[in-house]
């Protein structure tokens, strides 16, 4: 188990390294044979990615990768959990009145419950859905997979246009999403310049990477 | 532009036990058994000391079969130079330009 943690500590300081520190992060998993045989291995991994996290600022790389996991770790993951918090604050206003009633004194219509007890289960989904898509695009931004972020992003895009239309056309109320589209708007933002930054920092990378 | 820097403890602490064999090449964590230095003070002092040009490293066949090549650092000319100064004279004053 311990050196299991203790592989998985040596490959995040690798993998914080950045490609021209290549050479080092080799370096450090060579030696960590030798600290197993001394049976250290943890002490060793931990003193590695200390050192792999006094480099990252000294290098584009690094600093790209500092920002990527302050995107991953700062906006998407809350971004996820207000996912999962929207779809549970809509499970429970759903037993309240018909949303877009004209007043509060107006009979209720039975045509409106009947089509928005029939949206909630796919509207629930929906927002689940897109709770999950952001875990992943935190994930995919965490191993730099820039093909499956498109993807990833085109999900997001495509359950939030669904959304806005059930809730507009079904619920007649796009008041629970005005907050989200704003911060969908900000994390678009954010993952556009994080992709315009890897390109300047790999301007050799193939240019198959964002259309794959 | 040059930059003034001082050697620090654990830099002498590094260049005197490369110094005492300078043509042998020593790998990482023999370095750290006998300097007492941790990973995470060893290798950034190896990288810059490597940048700087006093430190000149090499991948070495493994010793046992089936293990990784290992990396072994020994001083450069310019570094046993630097270490005979630092480690006589204590704590001193060198310019980056001097290396390059």
């Amino acid at each position: 188990m311990r050196s299991a943690v203790s592989r998985a500590l040596l490959s995040l300081a690798n993998r914080s390294l950045g490609s021209d520190r290549r050479m080092w992060a080799m370096a450090m998993e060579a030696e960590f044979e030798a600290a197993v045989d001394d049976r250290r291995p943890f002490l060793f991994a931990v003193g590695c990615l200390f050192a792999a996290w006094r480099e990252i600022g000294k290098h584009s790389e690094g600093r790209l990768i500092v920002a990527t996991y302050a995107l991953a770790l700062g906006i998407l993951i809350p971004m996820a959990a207000l996912q999962f918090q929207q779809a549970v604050g809509f499970l429970s206003s759903a037993d309240g009145p018909p949303f877009g009633m004209p007043s509060a004194g107006a009979e209720p219509n039975l045509y409106l419950i009947w089509s928005q007890n029939s949206a909630i289960p796919i509207l629930l989904i929906t927002w689940l859905l897109l709770g999950m898509v952001h875990l992943c695009l935190a994930w995919m931004l965490a191993e730099g997979d820039w093909p499956r972020i498109v993807k990833c992003g085109t999900l997001i895009a495509a359950a939030m246009i669904t959304l806005s239309l059930f809730m507009s056309v079904l619920m007649l109320d796009l008041s629970p999403l005005r907050a989200q589209v704003a911060a969908l708007a900000i994390e678009f933002a954010a993952v556009v310049f994080i992709s315009r930054w890897h390109m300047r920092v790999f301007p050799n990378a193939s240019p198959e990477m964002l259309t794959r | 532009m040059s930059r003034n820097r001082r050697p620090s403890k654990q830099m002498l602490l590094l260049l005197e036990a490369l110094s005492a064999r300078t043509q042998q090449w020593r790998h990482g964590y023999d370095l750290m058994k006998e300097t007492g230095l941790l990973s995470g003070t060893l290798y950034p002092l190896l990288i810059r000391m490597t940048d700087q040009g006093l430190v000149e490293a090499e991948w070495r066949e493994p010793e046992h079969p089936g293990r990784p090549a290992r990396h072994a650092y020994r001083l450069t000319h310019a570094g046993v130079a630097f270490a005979q100064t630092a480690t006589h004279a204590g704590p001193i004053t060198f310019t980056k330009g001097s290396f390059a």
